[in-house]
């Protein structure tokens, strides 16, 4: 800013001496009071029809444009807001339906995994009186055979000792004898 | 003449008739500062006609420009002056676009700043000073008078105060006025005299060339400053005519 002030007043009067020179009127132009009537009248003119203009014209105008503009906001705001709530509602709803839904699921599956036990309790139960009876048959048979075949076995061996004996004498013992001693 | 001579940079501000017209013996002539403040009201005008043109809810550019300005300016009243100044707001964004288109103009090269006449500035000053005084006694009565004497001042102080306060008040149009013009003359006249040495250095001329360009810059910024100064100036000696007892 020095140096800029410097160079000013360094060229300063040479600038001005160039101006005075060339005009009949020393000094700054700003000076020359013979300018100023018509300077006021234009100022007067130009500055008049600018305060029409903007009174008239643009205030109205621009006012109403930018007052619209605010309703529409504020408007739509509302709306918004209003449909926020609409949705919030509707989200609490489907939040309890959800809620009541995941209950009566809640219940139906203990209900039929309840249910699935109770038919696997009877069905195993079922079952085991079925293996039993068929165990208790098959030891009733084992035991049969087994009696069978002792007596088989015994009249097997009555037979041997019968047929054993007779070769060697000709009494041939009872078979209540030949129990007797087996025993 | 001084237009013979390319480097003087008062030849800027130099008033040329382009129409001679005389009313009742006085000089009314069409001149080039006429010229620009009919610019100034066509920039303005242009500004706010296009910028209308299509009144949409979803703003475009120039609709965008002009009711950013328009909401500045009534922000700035607003804050200043209160819901009062708005019976003011017409004169305040006349005064602000004009000054603005003005000062903007006169930054382009061969323009004529209008701003730069110190009868310009005075002019609106003056009349700024006139209807607020008015304002102020309308408004408030006799009781306007209490700004020259602030309140919780010992009264043994006011032989001191009062006349500071008379003579702060009359010297307000002086300043408002001297402030934008001497701005406009100054910053102006110093483009010119770079600008000039860039021509007398020939090919060193690049570093005024550069100075030149960062100044031109700093003068843009001075150009919309000084419309804000001097709109917001207005608003507080309203705000002043109007609540004196702040």
């Amino acid at each position: 800013m020095k140096i800029l002030l410097k160079a000013f007043l360094l060229t300063a009067p040479i600038n001005f001496a160039y101006a005075a020179e060339g005009q009949k009127s020393a000094g700054l132009p700003q000076m020359d009071i013979a300018t100023f009537p018509s300077q006021l009248f234009w100022l007067v003119i130009t500055f008049s029809l600018l305060y029409l203009f903007m009174w008239k014209f643009v205030i109205p105008r621009l006012g109403a444009t930018i007052e619209e503009r605010r309703d529409k906001i504020s408007n739509d705001i509302n709306d918004a807001d209003n449909l926020n709530t609409e949705a919030t509602d509707i989200l609490k709803k489907y939040d309890e339906q959800m809620a009541s839904a995941s209950q009566e699921s809640n219940e139906i599956i203990t209900n039929s995994k309840k249910a699935m036990l109770d038919h696997l309790e009877t069905l195993k139960k079922e079952n085991e009186e079925k293996v039993n009876s068929l165990i208790s048959e098959s030891q009733a048979k084992i035991k049969a055979q087994e009696e069978k075949s002792k007596i088989e076995i015994r009249n097997a061996t009555l037979d041997t000792v019968k047929a054993i004996v007779s070769r060697y004498i000709e009494n041939i013992p009872s078979d209540e004898e030949i129990n007797k001693k087996l025993n | 003449m001084a237009a013979d001579n390319p480097i003087d940079p008062i030849h800027q501000f130099e008033i040329s008739k382009i129409a001679d017209i005389q009313l009742g013996g006085i000089d009314i002539s069409f001149t080039n500062s006429s010229l620009f403040m009919v610019f100034a009201l066509a920039t303005t005008m242009a500004l706010f006609v296009i910028g209308l043109s299509k009144k949409s809810i979803i703003p475009n550019r120039m609709q965008m420009l002009s009711e950013l300005s328009y909401n500045f300016i009534a922000n700035m009243l607003r804050d200043q002056v209160g819901d009062q100044g708005r019976a003011y707001f017409p004169f305040i964004f006349s005064l602000f676009m004009f000054i603005f288109f003005c000062n903007f103009i006169g930054l382009i090269p061969y323009t004529f700043t209008v701003t730069s006449h110190l009868i310009v500035t005075f002019a609106f000053a003056g009349l700024i000073f006139i209807a607020v005084t008015i304002i102020g006694f309308v408004k408030n009565g006799l009781g306007y008078l209490r700004i020259f004497y602030p309140s919780g001042i010992p009264i043994f102080l006011a032989p001191l105060i009062v006349p500071i306060e008379i003579i702060s008040y009359l010297s307000k149009p002086i300043s408002l006025s001297v402030r934008l013009c001497a701005n406009m003359l100054a910053g102006h006249s110093i483009l010119k005299i770079f600008a000039g040495f860039i021509v007398m250095l020939g090919f060193l001329g690049f570093a005024p060339l550069v100075f030149l360009v960062v100044l031109y810059a700093l003068e843009t910024l001075i150009a919309a400053l000084q419309a804000y100064i001097f709109t917001i100036l207005t608003c507080i000696y309203l705000n002043d005519a109007l609540h004196p007892d702040h």
